[in-house]
This record gives C-alpha cells, structure tokens and sequence, in this order.
C-alpha cells in the first residue's frame, strides 16, 4: 500500500478566534478506506476541525497533505493564507463535504446542482454529467426528483441528493459536517443508511456526528475532542464501548 | 386623429432615443453598481472610502446638476486636452462631446451609485453556506460569483433594479435641458412653434407610462424566472 | 466690518465668485428653498386625506386617487411641468381671473407641477404605511369599542405616520434634487444660478461644482433633521437594552 499516496493527512492544526483557542493542535491521518468520526460536546471544535480540513477555515498553523501534495501557506497581513488558491481549489476538488444544513443551490434542481461542479470544475462532457448524475440519484433513492427545486423536497431528501451531489466529484476523501442533524428523527435512517453504503464499498470518509450508532457500526477510528484536543482515539470498540477518560464516560452515557 | 403638425415622426424618433439612451444608461449603471458593490465588500479600506464618496456624493446632488457639470465641464476638459496635444504635436483635431454620450455617461454614472446599494443588499442577502458549497467543491471565486453568487443576489435585487429602473427612465427626460432630441425636447419645441402643448406632452407622457408599464410586467417575468426554486413568492 | 474684510480678501483675485455672483447663488437657495418648502407642505396636506381615501372600499373613491398617483409618479416631472407651464395659459378664461399675474410668472406654475408631484409620491407612502398597521393593534381597537373614524385617527394614522417617517425623508430629498428643473422653465434656483454664471464666465466646473456643494450641504441638513425625528419620534420601535 505505499505506493500509493494517502487520502488525506493533517498534522498540529492550530486555530484561534479573537482570544479563544479552539484547536489546539490536531491531527488525522484517513488512509484510503478509512471511515474516521469525530464525537464530542458542541464547541468542541469538531466541525471547525472539519472546516480547517477543505480550508473553509484557515488554520493558523498545521500542516495539510492531499493525496501526497502539501499545500503551501503564506503569512499575509490578514493572518495565514494558502499561497496558491489554485491548488486549493484543485484539492477542494478532491475532497467533498457533505453539509449540515445541506446547502443544495436553491436556484438549481436536483439534476443540475449534481452535475454543477463536474461539468464547471472537472470539465466533464455535459452528457457524461448528466448520465452519471442520473445514475448516483438512482442510487441515493431520488431518480423521481431529479428535476424538484430544493425548497421542494424534504430535509432528508435534500441531504440524500447533497451526497449524490458529493459523489458526483468522484471524491478521494468525503467529508461530512453533521450530516443529520438538522432532520427531522424519521428522516436520519435513509441518510444513514446512504452513508453505511458508502462505507461498505471502502470509501475514505470523515464524519462529525452525534450518531453513536453510526459511529459504533460503521467507523474504523473514532476521536473524541474535547476543547480543542484529543482526549481519546482509538476503534470503535476501545473508544465507545470501553473509554476510559472520565469525560468521554459522561458524554457517551444515557442523558435520561 | 391626432395632427401632430408633421412633427409624428420626429416625435417618434425621439421616443427612440428616450428608449436607447435608458438602455444603455441601465446597462453602465448596472456594470458600476456591481463594481461598487465589489468595491464596498471589498477588504480594501482605499476602495470601500472611494466607493462611499461615490455613493454618498451623487446621492447628494440633482441629477440635472450633475448632467450640466459633466456636459459643460466635459467639453471643456476634451477642449484643454486637444489644445494641448495641438500645442505639443501640432495635431489639430476637435472632439464635440455629443449629447447622447454624455448622457449615457451621466445617467449611468448617478445610477451606478443607486445600483450599488441595491446589488450590496443583495449580495449580503445571499444564504452563505451557498457559497461555501461552491467552494468546498472546487470552484474559483469567478465560477462561484458568476454559477452561485450572481444568479441568488438577482432574485434579492430584482425588486430594488426594478425601481431604479423605472426613476431612472423618467430622469432621461433631462437630457432634452443638454440639446438631446428625445422625445420630451421634440415635444417642447413642437409646443412652443404651435402654441398647442396638450397635443405633443399629453402623448409624450402616455408613453413613458407604456413604457413603464411594460417594463413592469417584463420584470415580473423576471421576477418569476430569478425565483425558480424558492417556492411561492 | 472685520468679517466683510476678510470675506472681501478671500474674493479678491478670484474672477468668478465676486459678491455679485455669490447674491445670484443667494438668491438662489431662497427661491429653491422656497419652493421645495411650499410645495412639500401643500403636498403633504393633500396626501393625508387623499391617503386614507386611497384605501377605501369604495371604487369610485379609490381608483381616480390610484390614477392620479399613477400617472404622476409614472410620468417625468419635467414633463408635468411643461404640461403646466405651457398649457396653463389656454385654461378658459384664466388670464381674466385674479391668477393670471402669479400663473404667468414661472414659480407657481413650477410650485403647482411640484406640489402635484410629491402629493402623488406622499400619498403612496402613507397608504403603504396605513397598510401595514398590524393587524393585531386594529382588532384591539375595535375590541375595544373603538369607531372606525376613532380607530385612524387615534390607532391607525399616528403609528401609520411614524413608521412612514423613513421613506417620507427620501422623499424630501428627491423633492430637493427635483427642484432642480425649475431652472429649465427660467427660474433662478441654485441650478438656475449656477447655469447663469456658467453662461457670463465659461467656467463650467466653479459654477456647477459650486451648486453642487450647495446641494450637498442641504441633503445633509435634511438627513440630519430626520435621524433626528426618527430618534424622537420612532423610539418606541428601537428595542431597550
């Protein structure tokens, strides 16, 4: 396996807001197939992890490697900025997240937000666009809506057509941001169930999520962050059904 | 029938203009408010200071005045400068600063200003995560504004563009105060040579509330067309 | 006297703004002031009733109100005021009547075209700002026992007012920069003033950067005043901290 690169690698990332710390140095390393989670209390730090990992946040220090490219920083007067946002870009193209809040662009159907960035920043053939697309809608249960606007579908079903949209990127690394929290209770099990999919067929992903379940199941590796660092990490086994630090014990236990 | 005194089809010529000069003029006005709606969110304090002068500056003062300055003060700015390219290089030529350009130029410059307002709402109005979903999937800023950006702020500043539109239609009369034939000159020479002004203003007026009119039911399909995908509004 | 020498040394060498021109832009403020002023007021009590009268359930009353705001806010000014510069003079039987030595000089027909206008404008304003009364206050009013005449003119009309305050000081201002064209039908506003030295000195950008200027200061002064009214008047919708 060491010829070829891995997925995704990040080392000691750094962020601050103002005067708060919120990273204090982080790292992960998602090989290809790994399935990582990230757990832990909101402002833990999780999501802005995730967000310092496709450069959404700039991270004041640390190290990213995407498929075995470094991408460069420079000191501006605004703080630490990528020195070509061309390979940002290129990288962003790599990796695909997968939103909380889904994010589907609200003047495009279904169809078009899938093939959007395949035709516009891969430069994929219109048609070939529009026949995976088609395919990767059939696949997350939508081939009836694939020409319904956002605001006409359920929150489920947007989130379900955000990772056809994802995959659509033929993506190394897909990242997701707290994929079902903003569903309703009924609607989580088809994005799980999508999700538990995606897994078994040896994607590289990595997941903020409360979904312990999900986490349990489907993870190779859980971390669990606690104000900025890693209190614990480990397989889903050690960590979820045997953790040891006093806080995670508390945070993974019954809240009623 | 009407009888126009033979001035018919100088009156409609004239409505030509009126209608050339608000298209163009809406189009430059459109070019600079995006500009200066760039120039505003910009991170750069020089541009956001240049920005807000021009802004507060022609939102300060009539348009006529403004119109009179730059047609006046242009044509003497384009007399100093061929003077002295006449004096350097013996090169004698006279440019006449033509009415229609400096009305084109005026009307865009004072609508530019309003424009800006308007696409800055707009633009600030536009969901983020939108835009971070274009980023997070490789897209340059240009994609982004051009794919994401541009066509979510249309639907917030289509209302503000239609009412610029519609003052700025009716300031084109004043171009007829610099020597411009549109069709409000024409019809105040035609009132004055026949002492009859109901016959010519009356008609004048009725058409920019047809013009007016229709534009309003152009930007409701519009309206409709920027609003694909958010449900009933 | 020290103060009309040091006014008089700061002109000197100057070819332009002699205390002559000055009086001309003088002269100038006071008739656009004038004018600006007198027609905003009659507009203004023109738009209160035609407002209310706007929202009636009554077609016959409602549509001719709708028409007229119509056609004056869909129309040029310039144009409303050639119509009644031009046209005032073949009114039947107008040059007999005591009007006429006022009607044949430029200012009132510019102050009729004006007042016209704004009260068009105004009365829009206030109708959009009596439509957005919540609803809630009206039902209390009549829980309350309250007529319909007593619920306007004690509920509706001075919330109605308030929040109208706003969009009634844009409308002050356009009134302003309006004003402008009274200088096309001869008047001698600021603008008239300003075209006035610019046709005695050739000097395009002192007289009409001058008037500019003027402008500029007035729409300030404007402004100022309506924050000001907002703070008094619209300070029940600013939440306490």
């Amino acid at each position: 396996m060491a010829d070829t690169p891995i997925p995704l690698e990040v080392r000691n990332i750094k962020k601050r807001f103002g005067d708060t710390e919120v990273l204090k140095g982080l790292s992960l390393q998602a090989r290809k197939g790994d399935v990582i989670t990230l757990i832990g209390a909101s402002g833990s730090g999780k999501s802005t992890f995730l967000r310092c990992m496709n450069l959404l946040e700039q991270p004041d220090e640390g190290d990213l490697i995407v498929h075995g490219e470094e991408v460069l920083f420079k000191q501006t007067r605004h703080g630490r900025e990528p020195a070509d946002w061309k390979q940002v870009v290129r990288m962003r193209a790599k990796l695909s997240m997968v939103f909380q809040s889904f994010n589907l662009w609200a003047h495009m159907t279904l169809l078009e937000n899938v093939i959007e960035a395949p035709i516009h920043v891969l430069g994929k053939p219109r048609k070939e666009a529009i026949e995976q697309g088609r395919a990767l809608l059939e696949r997350v249960g939508l081939t009836e809506r694939a020409d319904a606007y956002p605001a006409q579908m359920s929150g489920g079903q947007q989130q379900r057509g955000a990772i056809a949209r994802a995959l659509a990127m033929g993506p190394e690394v897909m990242l997701f941001d707290e994929p079902t929290s903003a569903l309703d209770p009924e609607l989580v099990g088809d994005v799980l169930r999508v999700m538990h999919g995606l897994a078994d067929e040896g994607r590289t992903m990595v997941v903020v999520t409360h979904e312990m379940g999900f986490a349990r199941d489907v993870s190779s590796q859980v971390i669990y962050l606690h104000q900025g660092l890693v209190e614990e990490a480990g397989p889903p086994q050690d960590v979820l059904v045997n953790p040891t630090s006093p806080r995670l014990k508390q945070f993974l236990a019954p809240k009623y | 029938m009407l009888d126009l005194h033979g001035y018919g089809p100088r009156l409609l010529e004239g409505a030509g203009v009126t209608i050339q000069l608000a298209v163009l003029s809406l189009m430059l006005a459109i070019v600079l408010g995006l500009l200066t709606a760039s120039a505003k969110m910009s991170r750069s304090w020089l541009l956001h200071k240049i920005a807000t002068l021009y802004t507060t500056v022609i939102r300060g003062v009539p348009d006529l005045v403004l119109m009179l300055l730059l047609f006046f003060g242009g044509q003497m700015a384009l007399n100093v400068l061929t003077d002295i390219l006449y004096d350097r290089s013996g090169i004698d030529i006279f440019i006449n600063l033509n009415a229609f350009a400096a009305g084109v130029i005026t009307i865009g410059f004072i609508f530019g200003a309003y424009m800006g307002e308007t696409f800055r709402g707009a633009f600030m109005a536009v969901d983020h995560g939108q835009i971070e979903a274009g980023k997070a999937y490789g897209m340059s800023d240009w994609l982004v504004f051009r794919r994401i950006r541009f066509p979510l702020m249309m639907r917030h500043a289509l209302p503000g563009l239609s009412n610029n539109w519609m003052v700025l239609l009716k300031t084109t009369a004043l171009v007829s105060v610099i020597g411009l034939s549109d069709m409000v000159r024409v019809a105040a020479e035609a009132s004055r040579a026949t002492h009859e002004p109901f016959t010519f203003l009356l008609p004048v007026a009725a058409i920019y509330l047809l013009i007016a009119s229709v534009s309003e039911w152009m930007f409701a399909r519009l309206h409709k067309r920027y609003n694909v995908g958010f449900g009933g509004h | 006297m020290e103060l009309v020498n040091w006014f008089n040394e700061l002109l000197a060498g100057n070819l332009i703004f002699t205390p002559q021109t000055l009086g001309y832009y003088w002269n100038g403020v006071v008739t656009t002031t004038q004018l600006v002023f007198l027609s905003l007021l009659v507009g203004l009590v023109m738009a209160v009733p035609l407002s209310i009268l706007r929202g009636s359930k009554h077609r016959w009353i409602k549509l001719p109100i709708y028409a007229y705001t119509y056609v004056f806010r869909g129309t040029p000014l310039l144009i409303q005021l050639y119509i009644i510069y031009y046209g005032v003079v073949f009114v039947d039987g107008i040059q007999q009547t005591f009007l006429w030595p006022l009607l044949r000089e430029a200012f009132y027909p510019a102050l009729i075209a004006f007042t016209l206008n704004t009260a068009a404008y105004t009365t829009e304003i206030f109708h959009g700002a009596i439509k957005a009364t919540a609803r809630g206050e009206i039902e209390a009013a009549r829980a309350y026992g309250m007529s319909d005449r007593m619920m306007m003119r004690r509920i509706i009309l001075p919330s109605a007012f308030r929040r109208a305050l706003p969009a009634y000081g844009n409308e002050v201002i356009f009134m302003l920069h309006a004003s402008a064209i009274a200088s096309v039908v001869t008047l001698m506003d600021i603008t008239g003033a300003a075209r006035f030295v610019y046709a005695r000195y050739y000097a395009p950008f002192e007289a009409f950067l001058f008037a500019a200027a003027i402008y500029l200061c007035l729409t300030f002064a404007i402004l100022y005043f309506f924050r000001f009214l907002e703070r008094r008047l619209l300070a029940h919708l600013r939440p306490q901290n």
